[in-house]
């Protein structure tokens, strides 16, 4: 029953989380453009050498294209390939492979799980099950040894050796850990994720008197839950923002009519930058300090 | 092994950067003894100004004399962190700041795509994550309630004094702004980003910034028109003694128009071109009389000078210039600006200034490699690629084509006109910075000139070197086609160290020249293959 309590708090506090880290980073005020190429954006021939719509002359009379389905398919590659660690740091790559396919196993299996319990009772759903026991040791596995791997290249690896620190090494023996007591549950016969899915959907006399192995991955995934959304793990999603919203996000202002109206309320934010050629004391608006002529701080009040 | 927190260090140099560990050129720049003997600097200098990063000086940083000093500087950075995480002081640039700050994994799959920590034989000072991680480090124990209790569980506590923050000023200055790590970061964090805002929070807080791009930079622009000091009627006055050279050069009369009210095109140069490459202007007055365009410069403030060195140091800075340059253009009803030979001139305007140029200030900017794409191509002009029969290579403004998209316009020139032009490897979006990008090209410092081309340039040296290594003999001469301002000028300093002209005959010059070279109605040649 506790692990039942646990796991409940750790989803609310990782859906939480997550909405949190999201509403704030979409009520950030409009930022000025600082985009990146390539784009994975227009015509197929001036993605391959990284091109810009910036190439074409008069830019501004031609229709933008707004399709993402290359960024789309670029997404998806880089999720399942992890290509940027491939073509940059292919030492790494392996390991990092392996943990991110741990991962995603795991939550797959876990959904297949909810589809099994949740089908009525007397359903043919063999191949379900097997799916689910098959695809939650895989995980399993694939995660332990990538945590492992990571953990090693972490300590060993000059590259990384310099910036790895306590809580580098904690994130990923945490996550070793539940993989590790997965592989261990299995091990002593149960059937492991399709029990959790049951004990969390109400059905907790399912499995009896879980082994101690089992209510400690239990516990660790719901720490792990309730830790996820205050991490650098939130890469995860926040991609999103830093990939589309920021680093692919070359619409001009003048194709898109709300940049005018945020920027207006952007320039009526105020400054309150010291220094002597901004000097705006608390009290300059963005817009008095960019229209000081001289750059001589007429913004400084008395 | 260096680590982050080895920056707050008390005493010593982090790196002494031997070198002998230096990226090896080929023959005959490998070498080393050959390499001109760092600047000595004076012990009286060494103990007044900070010096303990890698023993070179960008910025001449005071050493605080006394503790209250030092507690008043740890004050005023902590107030400056603030502000640059607050939604009102730093709107413009708080969400990239913020996902760089949050979402890196510390994988360092970055690393090997910076040039000069490549280019220095990975001196890990000059990580590209180091000063990221540092500055990471103290948003997160400085900058956050239980910040430093939670750093201490970490293991990632940094301690903040004079040391701490002369070497992160410092090393926000040994980073080009290039970009290439984020090119390589998975998660899409951006160090140069950091390394930006690095250098905003000293110079919009502390007022803590190059001379050569605030005093002598944004501050002169705004007080005079341009950086280099030019008025309205000194501009005047050089353009029209260009106007005579190219009648003497070439018997063409030409008089450059000045404020044409409703033209098709306002010309806006690097002011610096006029001084220092006055070729490249003059070039461009030939061809566009040539191709029948209907252009105009401006006498307005700062209209006539596209530099911009806001975008590498301080926001308020950046927008001043970005909206007197709007200004002018919008004074004259012209219907586009069309951006010279200058790179972060193109990505300041067209791009990091877009959303603050609405309305009456939103006349389109283009940039002058498209038009001049545009006006070969369209056949206006009589060419002759056989007068440009000459190993030609081209250098990737990393403003103008990592950073805006623009990759084949000039080359597509320069297949046209050059028979032996040949790539540079990596180059287009992968290109490696000229050493020189974001202020280093004007910089100096105490000694830092030793540092921008002993490890900045050297990888782009070498680069060149291998795009030529099949004509390596002085007596061929060749050409490195570089169309921007900042980097002609780190080339020209580059090559004088090296002696790469001695040595290897290899001259840099712009995209507009190459064109002027080639029209068959000039009967000199338009290139006089002499190095300056």
């Amino acid at each position: 029953m506790l692990t039942v309590v646990l796991i409940s708090v750790a989803v609310v506090v990782f859906f939480a989380g997550i909405a949190i880290r999201l509403m704030k980073t979409l009520q950030m005020p409009a930022h000025l453009r600082w985009e990146l190429y390539p784009i994975p954006k227009g015509p197929r021939e001036r993605q391959r050498y990284g091109g810009s719509y910036f190439e074409e002359s008069d830019w501004w009379t031609k229709p933008e294209d707004s399709s993402h389905k290359s960024e789309m398919v670029f997404v998806v590659r880089e999720v399942l390939l992890l290509r940027g660690v491939w073509e940059n740091f292919r030492p790494l790559w392996l390991w990092s492979w392996l943990l991110h396919w741990g991962l995603y196993l795991y939550v797959i299996a876990t959904m297949l799980g909810m589809v099994e319990v949740s089908l009525p009772a007397g359903s043919n759903s063999g191949a379900l099950h097997g799916a689910v026991v098959h695809g939650y040791r895989t995980a399993c596995f694939l995660g332990l040894v990538g945590a492992a791997g990571l953990v090693v290249m972490r300590s060993l690896h000059p590259r990384l050796r310099p910036f790895t620190t306590r809580i580098r090494i904690f994130d990923l023996v945490l996550l070793g850990s539940i993989f590790a007591t997965g592989v261990l549950s299995l091990k002593m016969g149960t059937n492991g994720l399709v029990s959790m899915v049951r004990d969390l959907s109400g059905f907790s006399s399912y499995f009896g008197n879980p082994p101690v192995v089992w209510r400690v991955h239990l516990i660790l995934v719901a720490f792990f839950l309730a830790y996820f959304p205050f991490t650098h793990m939130t890469h995860a999603y926040m991609k999103y923002f830093t990939w589309h919203d920021l680093r692919w996000d070359d619409s001009p202002s003048s194709r898109n009519p709300r940049a005018a109206k945020a920027l207006a309320a952007n320039l009526q934010r105020k400054s309150s930058w010291a220094a002597p050629h901004i000097a705006s004391g608390n009290a300059a608006t963005w817009s008095e300090v960019v229209s000081d002529p001289n750059g001589n701080g007429v913004g400084k009040r008395a | 092994m260096l680590r982050p927190s080895d920056i707050a260090t008390q005493s010593g140099q982090l790196s002494k950067v031997p070198a002998q560990t230096l990226l090896p050129l080929p023959a005959p720049y490998d070498d080393f003894a050959t390499l001109a003997p760092r600047k000595v600097l004076d012990p009286k200098v060494l103990e007044r100004i900070d010096t303990s990063l890698d023993g070179f000086s960008a910025l001449g940083i005071s050493r605080p004399l006394t503790p209250e000093d030092e507690r008043q500087l740890v004050d005023r950075f902590l107030s400056g962190l603030e502000k640059l995480l607050s939604k009102e002081d730093n709107w413009a640039f708080l969400k990239q700041l913020q996902l760089s700050l949050d979402h890196c994994a510390r994988c360092q799959t970055c690393v090997e795509a910076c040039p000069i920590y490549t280019g220095s034989g990975h001196d890990e000072v000059y990580r590209p994550t180091f000063r990221s991680e540092v500055f990471r480090r103290l948003v997160n124990e400085y900058g956050k309630p239980q910040g430093r209790l939670l750093a201490r569980l970490k293991g990632e506590h940094i301690d903040l004094n004079a040391a701490t923050l002369g070497r992160l000023l410092e090393s926000a200055y040994r980073c080009t702004l290039c970009r290439r790590c984020a090119q390589a970061c998975p998660m899409g964090v951006d160090n140069a980003l950091l390394t930006r805002e690095i250098r905003k929070l000293f110079s919009m807080e502390m007022g803590i910034a190059p001379k050569e791009i605030h005093e002598k930079g944004s501050m002169l622009q705004l007080r005079t028109g341009s950086s280099t000091g030019m008025n309205a009627r000194a501009v005047h006055d050089n353009i029209e003694f260009l106007d005579e050279e190219i009648h003497d050069q070439t018997d063409i009369t030409i008089k450059t128009p000045w404020d044409k009210e409703g033209a098709d095109v306002l010309l806006i140069h690097n002011a610096g071109e006029i001084l220092a490459w006055p070729e490249n202007p003059m070039a461009f007055a030939i061809i566009l009389e040539a191709a029948g365009i209907s252009w105009t410069m401006s006498s307005e403030l700062v209209g006539y000078d596209s530099v911009n060195y806001g975008l590498w140091y301080d926001d308020a800075q950046f927008a001043r210039v970005a909206v007197k340059q709007a200004e002018a253009a919008s004074k004259l009803k012209v219907k586009k600006i069309v951006l010279g030979e200058c790179g972060h001139g193109h990505k300041a305007s067209m791009v990091t200034a877009d959303r603050i140029l609405t309305g009456d200030l939103s006349t389109p900017r283009e940039s002058a490699l498209v038009l001049l794409r545009d006006i070969v191509m369209s056949g206006r002009l009589k060419l002759d690629p056989s007068k440009n029969n000459f190993p030609v290579t081209l250098h990737d403004p990393c403003n103008i084509v990592r950073m805006m998209g623009i990759v084949e316009p000039q080359r597509e020139i320069l297949r046209a006109i050059c028979p032996q032009f040949r790539e540079m490897t990596p180059h287009g979006v992968n290109n490696y910075c000229c050493g020189g990008g974001s202020g280093f090209a004007v910089m100096s410092g105490y000694n830092f000139e030793d540092w921008r081309f002993s490890v900045a340039g050297r990888m782009k040296l070498k680069q060149i070197l291998d795009a030529f290594d099949d004509c390596p003999s002085p007596d061929i001469k060749k050409y490195v086609c570089a169309p921007c301002s900042n980097c002609k000028g780190q080339f020209r300093d580059l090559f004088r160290y090296y002696g790469v002209w001695e040595k290897s005959g290899i001259l840099y010059g712009g995209l507009a020249e190459l064109i002027v070279n080639a029209m068959s109605d000039i009967s000199e040649p338009f290139i006089k293959w002499e190095f300056h």
